[in-house]
């Protein structure tokens, strides 16, 4: 990988970022809540509003406003939450960690084992295993989130169950607590994702296996081991990557907000839940601006991860 | 008589579909000295390269019956071969060339990493010497550059030069037998002349018995001393070139032989040339599969299948030959 191509694929990151955050600032600042309303109670003058719309800044033109919010976003000095009155920036601080400690588990170990079944069954594909894994995924995805949820609860953290580890909470000071509080959600999210994670790596998985050149290794005599993990494996590098870096994100944002408001863990995903249902605005533009700028590093990062593993792609 | 480099004897493949199963390839034997370049040809479909699969070894294992009584390689009997038993032979013993250069070689490893694997696999050695041999492999194909190329990616090279890769790959460990499918149908005709002199050049050299699946008579004129003809599973004429290019018994070989275009494209129009089409697996009549098509169709050729007379020098399975 050269300099020039990171430069080049950094530097199309840029109106990228500018247009998630464009449309984030449409979205939730331009046309988002009017607090105009809510701060000034029943009966207000129009000498109040305008007094309290300049305040606000809601007079400032619109590129203006567009480019203060660009400003908080990369100061990352983004206002006091309108419910704590605690700085924006040090909540998240605070609580992203947690998500990530929170996530990052489950979210390898589904993409693992992904891997593996669906490596498996791409093998075997059309034979007993193979229909058996695939079962199990289609169970496994039509499973309401929440019936895995509650049912791990049940039986692995109340008295019905085994009750080994704690339904809520989050009080983490070192591994073995870690492993405590971290082991159901886990297990959740494995569950819950991988079956899809299964399914999208055995069609990976079946498309490179029957490309010809396995069967030139083949009549080669290339062994099954060699065929799976050095021909198909590091082919399918490209769409297994994509998935993975395409679904950080998502799994961040969405998988921390599923997890967090049923284990009641002080995350960024229940600091998001709680301020969309109170209309907390400086905390939710700041997670929308965020998510999208995550979404075109993960992008710009997928792209120079290509070029490792792919020589066809820009090489110098 | 010296035993030959292969020798294929009473080789079937049976698709399995449904309840029945269809004879893809019907009992064929043949056999290639060392050093001799034998050619099947015959219309898409007729089974070559499900012969070529299946004396591999390589066809699925599911839904595809292969029998036969023996295929041996110098001798040595490599049909009932499974597993690491039958790795050991592939690349070493008997190697394939492939049809599409463009997608047989692995896109994300230079060619070097993909010919020296082979070389490791089966012949072993240090890294210098593995090294060594996959550039004197590279070389004897006739690239002046041999260093460039192995540290190349297939994407990097033109298709002449990834089909010469692949022959520098099937003659890495010097293999008794290889097998050719149509190697050189996608490429131009002056490619086409490179490819075909450097598997020639190569046959003598190491006194490789070569299997050359063609669709184009004039390259296997050429390049051939013994030529067989298929249709529908079947071997329907098997004799040395000079034979059948000066007098065809069969009557589709000679049907063939009319249809040999003055300028020869990559793929001359066979089935429009003979009347009539190739009658799916499955749905060959009674007798004669070439019956339907045949000018020289008879009532008897009707009743039953005629067999290869093999004790003729010019084998023809044919009732009334030409
Ligand atoms: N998986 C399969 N199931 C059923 N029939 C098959 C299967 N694969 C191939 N066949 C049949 O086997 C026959 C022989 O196919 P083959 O690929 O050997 O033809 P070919 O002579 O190599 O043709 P071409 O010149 O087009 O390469 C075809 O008629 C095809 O219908
Ligand atoms: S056996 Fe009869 S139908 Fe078949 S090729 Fe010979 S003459 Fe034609
Ligand atoms: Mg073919």
């Amino acid at each position: 990988m050269n300099r020039r191509y990171i430069t080049r694929r950094v530097l199309y990151g840029i109106p990228l970022i500018l247009g998630v955050t464009f449309v984030s600032f449409l979205l939730m600042v331009y046309f988002g809540p009017d607090k105009t309303y809510e701060l000034l109670g029943k009966n207000p003058t129009t000498e109040q509003i305008s007094e309290v719309r300049r305040a606000l800044g809601y007079d400032r033109a619109f590129l203006l406003r567009y480019g203060d919010y660009l400003r908080e976003l990369v100061t990352l000095d983004l206002g006091l939450s309108d419910s704590s009155g605690e700085p924006v920036s040090v909540i998240l601080k605070r609580t992203l960690p947690v998500s990530i400690a929170l996530v990052l588990p489950g979210f390898i170990l589904g993409n693992l084992m992904g891997l593996a079944l669906g490596l498996l069954a791409a093998w075997y594909r059309g034979k007993w295993l193979d229909k058996l894994v695939m079962s199990a995924s289609v169970v496994g995805m039509s499973v309401s989130f929440l019936v895995i949820i509650i049912g791990l609860q049940i039986l692995l953290c109340t008295p019905y169950g085994l009750n080994l580890f704690p339904v809520r909470g989050w009080q983490v000071h070192d591994l073995g607590s870690y492993l405590y509080y971290v082991t159901v959600p886990t297990l959740a999210l494995v569950l819950v994702t991988l079956g899809y994670n299964t399914r999208f790596y055995r069609a990976v998985m079946v498309e490179e296996i029957e490309r010809d050149h396995i069967r030139t290794a083949q009549a080669y005599g290339a062994s099954p081991r060699e065929l799976l993990f050095r021909h198909v494996l590091k082919n399918s590098l490209i769409p297994v990557l994509t998935r993975i870096m395409f679904s950080v994100p998502f799994v961040v944002i969405s998988g921390s907000l599923l997890l967090e408001s049923y284990f009641g863990i002080p995350g960024i995903g229940l600091v998001t839940f709680n301020a969309i249902t109170s209309g907390d605005q400086p905390i939710l533009k700041a997670v929308v601006g965020l998510t999208g700028v995550l979404f075109v590093l993960a992008l710009t990062v997928n792209d120079m991860l290509y070029s490792l593993v792919d020589p066809r792609v820009a090489k110098p | 008589m010296s035993t030959p480099a292969l020798a294929v004897h009473d080789l079937s493949v049976r698709f399995k579909t449904g309840a029945d199963s269809r004879h893809a390839v019907d009992g064929i034997s043949f056999s290639i000295d060392a050093g001799e370049a034998t050619a099947l040809v015959g219309e898409s479909g007729c089974g070559k390269t499900i012969t070529a699969l299946a004396i591999l070894g390589l066809l699925p294992d599911s839904g595809v019956h292969v029998e036969s009584s023996a295929i041996e390689i110098n001798g040595r009997d490599i049909s009932g071969l499974t597993g690491s038993r039958r790795r050991e032979v592939l690349g070493r013993d008997i190697a394939m060339i492939f049809q599409n250069p463009g997608t047989a070689l692995d896109p994300v490893f230079t060619l070097g990493r993909q010919i020296s694997a082979v070389y490791a696999r089966h012949c072993g050695g240090g890294k210098e010497h593995i090294r060594q041999k996959v550039i004197e492999s590279l070389e004897a194909v006739g690239f002046s550059q041999p260093q460039d190329i192995a540290a190349a990616y297939p994407h990097q090279l033109s298709g002449g030069m990834r089909q010469l890769a692949m022959i520098a790959m099937a003659t890495v460990c010097k293999p008794a037998v290889i097998i050719a499918d149509e190697p050189t149908t996608s490429l131009d005709n002056s490619t086409r002349a490179v490819i075909l002199q450097q598997l020639e050049r190569l046959r003598t050299l190491h006194q490789t018995a070569i299997l050359l699946v063609s669709h184009d008579l004039a390259t296997v004129r050429q390049s051939c001393q013994k030529v067989m003809v298929m249709y529908c599973g079947r071997l329907l004429e098997k004799t040395d070139c000079e034979s059948l290019f000066s007098h065809a018994r069969h009557p589709y070989s000679a049907g063939l032989l009319s249809c040999i275009p003055q300028i020869s494209d990559t793929r001359p129009a066979m089935i429009n040339s003979i009347p009539g089409q190739v009658p799916a697996a499955g749905e060959f009549p009674p007798g004669c599969h070439f019956a339907p098509r045949c000018p020289r169709v008879e009532s008897m050729c009707n009743q039953s299948v005629p067999a290869l007379d093999t004790d003729k020098q010019q084998a023809v399975a044919c009732f009334r030959p030409l």
